[in-house]
């Protein structure tokens, strides 16, 4: 092992290697991860909002109010592009930025570029987000963004891709941390599925319409192995990087294992791009895809579990944080509903179960024991951790980080039950026979027998919301109070 | 300490590190994967080998369609196609390899609950309207098909108990067909479809005239209005065309879905909803200005000729209630 | 495990070999879906033209719409192999059905009913209604009203979207040469209707024949939108196929 050190040139002594670092701490370039990581924050208050908004609308549908830009169909993408591509694409910025720096000790190559991938970024997702208002979608799943939109997000991946690499590069460690592993290949794997399933033809260089290259069931196949890539890569594995780094910092322990580490990177990485045709079983694809994405969808089982493993067992001999410490205790229960989602969807892809969920509310319950347990959990938990760090104090509540912890499980809690009980229920319903062999009920029946849970994930919802404003409110006072020690600091001196 | 590369021991738990530290205290034990784990792992794989080997799997240009198509098969009867007519299930026993498609088509072929309502289709629909309602074993499965079918189909229009809505669609409880009340009728109605068509009448009438022949159609069913106009009306009613289709007595014709106006029945102007005989005047003279186009949508190819017999049944049935 | 050293002290080895890791399932899946024969069914009507043909201009514009208002986030399109489903929306849905649509729009959930078949289940004046309320005709729907659909359809731009769509791989013509196959392909009743140089022409007609607002007078969003509705699923007679004829490629 020290070979290789060596050969990074990296052979010096402890004492200069401990100065050397204090100069590239001040070095790091933290005003990037503060934009990302505040942006993160606006977009998970709007996202999240105009999920609430839409899950209201099933509820108590004169929500609509007759308005073409607030109706369902129009603002639910403006919830998932929010969440996802908002919400989460700046908390990875956000947390890559800071971790590919503090693990390679050096500070992030390219300078003003990194601020380019930060406004190029927001201004397309804002475009992409206006444009849903007024019917502007490629019509695709987590990629209604239009052509030129699409063309924006390929310019700020490719930098991103180029200032990850090269502060790969200049890194002044021999061993690149598992971390920056997850969020390679998040950013390679993203990359390869933006292209691939945006390929479409635009009506004119001036319009904003486009039709997709591909159509019908070939259309389908890229756009769920677009899909469920987006999962795979965006809200997995690069949040798995997130949790690499951030678990055991909090903790205060090592990770788990360095051989579970490597084996579950290249399984994740190898089989995630297998299954996303389970979103397709019984369609008119034909059966040998979805034989295939049934069986990856199993073997990805363990893979994912890995990370789980590695995570919470990098707390043992530290087991007392997670009564003490809410910050710890978002990302252990992060990886908990990791763990349950992970283990759900692969018994979603088994065809036989998939008939069921297909089509209901089980599959957004699933989504969302994912999106919000998972990838909203692991990013609060990390963010209470970072953002005293970038702004170089301590957070403002203890108290309100508990409040926060405990709305939002109770909200994901009751979110996630709900859509069960909505799911299942309408699922069961619609095969439903009776005796004779009769279907025993009707389609709207199905919808009556909705409204209750629906109108119990709508009030779920509400609770994330309202934690999400006392995260805002915390951190918003953690970051005045490290200005007024600033302030009182140079009246001080002057004085 | 980037360059530390050595190997330490966990106090509290015994495990090793590997040596390698970042941001100042980052490190990774060297732990063995846990034996559980890998033992799933495994567990999976071999699960994975076997549906492979069960069912369709992977794409080959070599292998038959492209594809391994695996061990399991499946076996039904095709249908039979002669002179262009199709009978289901009536041709040669085919084998394939599993398929989603051929599974619904054995599932049809043998499912004991979808051979139950095949029989019990069949049987409805050569039994007679009067036998159907008396047997409650037929009835009862009448009840039950047209809960679910009706419910899907029709009741988008004619609302889920069969009242329909006034100015739009038929209210088919009550005795009262525009376009005939026998079974034979009625199944026409659903398999072909029909499309009805009143001109509009404010180019070709003065408002006058309207009027006159509003409260004339209004008099047909004992409505207590003004007799003057109402004898005007008449002769509008008999000279200007109206008595072509829904004849000179009033009664309508079933060939062209014209209504009777001497029953109480309005499908099209909303009279039993209005609260004065000038409110109902004013109803009937909208439909008169402006015409009426409804249409029935052709249910054959959606529903077989039996099937149609039972939803029949089941319209019967829920009118006599 | 002392050979991952050599991926993890190199970036560029690490990136090579992740992007090889991530490359191979979506190679696997999706290119044999375009050589693989039977992937699309070849379904022939009796005179042995084919069945499934390309949206006529005022359809295409529909499901413009369709897709402009996020329709699929609540309706799929895409009727499963499955004795219920059987029953209550028709024959399940073929690959051959939607081989025009860019983009596919199959959905993933059903706040709603299927719409795979929903052509000519319900009359267009339904249509127009429901959508303009729809619980003045269901009473317990979710639905949102559609009243701006009302509003007049933009044809200005028809032809270019046809071209985009030509570019793309549907059989729309613009040469007589073009014509002449899809005369051969489809029929000369379609092949008419296929033709760029006709679109406003064509939408005009179709608009006023199947008038699907019951307005006449205007060429509304509603006309297109609810002829796209009356076309799904009604192209291939299925009283003239032997189920065996589909099973044979899954």
């Amino acid at each position: 092992m020290s070979q290789s050190a060596a050969v990074d040139g990296a052979g010096i002594s402890s004492s200069i290697a401990s100065s050397v670092e204090k100069t590239y701490l001040e070095q790091y370039n933290y005003d990037i991860v503060k934009k990302f990581a505040l942006m993160a924050i606006f977009w998970g208050i709007a996202g999240m909002s105009a999920g609430t908004y839409i899950a209201s609308e099933l509820a108590w549908p004169f929500l609509n109010f007759d308005i073409a830009q607030i109706t369902f169909g129009r603002l639910r993408p403006l919830h998932t592009s929010g969440v996802i591509f908002g919400f989460g694409g700046n908390a990875l910025f956000a947390t890559s930025y800071y971790i590919v720096q503090r693990t390679c000790q050096t500070p992030l190559w390219g300078g003003k570029l990194a601020d380019f991938t930060f406004w190029g970024w927001n201004i397309a997702i804002t475009i992409a987000g206006i444009g849903y208002l007024f019917g502007i979608t490629q019509g695709r799943e987590y990629a209604e963004p239009e052509w030129y939109v699409d063309l924006m997000i390929t310019v700020v991946w490719v930098v991103y891709f180029v200032i990850y690499t090269m502060t790969l590069l200049k890194r002044n460690q021999p061993h690149i941390y598992v971390a920056n592993w997850f969020f390679m290949s998040f950013i390679l794997a993203v990359a390869l599925l933006h292209i691939f399933n945006n390929l479409a033809v635009p009506v004119s260089f001036f319009g904003v319409k486009s039709y997709s290259l591909f159509s019908g069931a070939q259309d389908a196949m890229t756009q769920w192995w677009y899909g469920h890539n987006a999962v795979g890569f965006f809200l997995t594995a690069a949040f798995l990087g997130m949790m690499y780094y951030f678990v055991p910092k909090q903790a205060g322990r090592p990770v788990y294992s360095y051989r579970l580490s490597i084996i579950h990177f290249w399984a994740l990485s190898f089989m995630y791009m297998w299954v996303g045709t389970h979103h397709l079983h019984w369609t008119a694809i034909p059966d040998w895809t979805s034989t295939l994405a049934a069986t990856f969808s199993i073997m990805l089982l363990m893979p994912s579990w890995g990370g789980m493993i590695n995570g919470i067992m990098t707390l043992s001999g530290a087991w007392d944080k997670l009564r003490s410490d809410p910050v710890m205790m978002f990302l252990i229960t992060s990886l908990s509903f990791y763990g349950m989602s992970t283990f759900e969807g692969p018994m979603m892809s088994l065809k036989s179960v998939n008939a069921l969920s297909h089509y209901t509310d089980w599959t957004v319950g699933h989504v969302h024991s994912g999106a919000l347990g998972w990838v909203a959990m692991v990013t609060f938990g990390s963010f209470y951790h970072m953002i005293p760090k970038i702004w170089n104090t301590t957070i403002y509540s203890l108290k309100l980080v508990y409040i926060h912890f405990f709305l939002t499980t109770i909200g994901i809690l009751l979110y996630i039950t709900a859509l069960w009980v909505s799911g299942i229920g309408q699922g069961l319903m619609l095969r439903a026979f009776d005796e004779y062999g009769n279907l025993a009920y009707s389609f709207i029946e199905t919808v009556v027998f909705m409204h209750g849970p629906l109108v119990a994930r709508a009030i779920a919802g509400m609770f994330i919301v309202t934690g999400m404003f006392f995260m805002t409110y915390n951190i918003w006072m953690t970051i005045a109070k490290r200005n007024t020690v600033t302030d009182e600091a140079t009246s001080a001196a002057k004085a | 300490m980037s360059d530390k590369h050595e190997v330490t021991k966990d106090p509290i738990t015994g495990a090793e590190t590997t040596g390698h530290v970042w941001d100042d205290n980052l490190q990774e034990f060297n732990n063995p994967l846990p034996r559980w784990w890998l033992w799933a792992f495994y567990g999976t794989i071999i699960f994975t080998i076997v549906y492979w080997v069960i069912y369709p799997s992977w794409p080959t240009g070599l292998a038959k369609d492209g594809f391994i198509p695996g061990t399991s098969t499946l076996t039904f009867k095709s249908d039979k196609i002669e002179d262009g007519k199709k009978t289901i299930a009536a041709g040669p026993e085919v084998t394939t390899h599993w398929n989603t498609r051929a599974l619904l088509a054995v599932q049809m072929q043998t499912d004991p609950n979808e051979l139950k309502r095949q029989t019990m289709v069949k049987k409805v629909a050569a039994t007679p309207f009067e036998t159907v309602a008396k047997d409650p074993q037929q009835s009862a499965f009448v009840l039950a098909y047209g809960k679910g079918i009706f419910g899907d189909y029709c009741a988008a229009c004619h609302q889920a108990g069969g009242q329909g809505v006034i100015g739009h669609y038929p209210n088919i409880i009550d005795d009262a067909w525009l376009w005939g009340s026998e079974s034979a009728d009625i199944e026409t109605t659903i398999r072909k479809g029909r499309k009805g068509n009143m001109p509009a009448h404010k180019a070709s009438l003065t408002a006058t005239e309207i009027t006159e022949v509003s409260n004339y159609a209004l008099s047909l069913s004992g409505e207590p209005v003004d007799t003057a106009l109402a004898e005007k009306g008449k002769g509008v009613f008999n000279t200007k065309g109206c008595s072509g289709c829904h004849m000179p007595t009033g009664v309508g014709m079933k060939a062209l879905g014209s209504a009777n106006l001497t029953d109480k029945i309005w499908t099209q102007a909303n009279v039993p909803g209005a609260k004065d005989m000038a409110a109902k005047v004013t109803a009937v003279e909208y439909v008169v200005e402006n015409g009426i186009q409804r249409e029935m949508p052709a249910f054959e190819s959606r529903l077989s000729n039996d099937e149609v017999k039972v939803l029949v049944a089941y319209i019967k049935l829920l009118s006599a209630e | 495990m002392m050979k991952h050293e050599s991926i993890e002290t190199n970036a560029a080895l690490l990136i090579v070999l992740t992007l090889a890791a991530i490359s191979i399932g979506g190679l696997v899946e999706i290119v044999p879906l375009f050589y693989i024969e039977g992937t699309v069914e070849d379904v022939k009507n009796e005179d042995g033209k084919d069945a499934v043909r390309p949206y006529t201009p005022l359809e295409q514009l529909g499901r413009d719409v369709y897709t402009r208002e996020g329709c699929y986030t609540c309706h799929s399109q895409m009727i499963r192999p499955f004795r219920d489903e059987a029953l209550r929306y028709g024959h399940y849905s073929l690959a051959a059905e939607s081989q025009y649509d860019h983009p596919f729009q199959w959905g993933s959930k059903r706040t709603g009913p299927d719409l795979a078949r929903v052509g000519g289940k319900y009359s267009s004046a339904w249509h127009t209604k429901h959508l303009m309320a729809p619980r003045s005709v269901v009473p317990e729907s979710i639905m949102p009203n559609y009243p701006w659909l009302m509003d007049k359809l933009d044809i200005t731009n028809v032809q270019g979207k046809m071209k985009a769509l030509k570019a793309v791989g549907v059989p729309y013509s613009l040469s007589k040469i073009e014509f002449d196959a899809n005369v051969e392909k489809f029929g000369e009743d379609v092949a008419k209707k296929l033709d760029i140089n006709a679109a406003e022409v064509n939408i005009e007609a179709q608009s006023k024949l199947g008038n699907f607002d019951g307005d006449p007078d205007n060429l509304t969003e509603m006309d297109a939108l609810v002829a796209y509705l009356q076309i799904l699923g009604t192209m291939i007679d299925f009283s003239k196929h032997d189920e065996a004829e589909f099973v044979k490629f899954r």
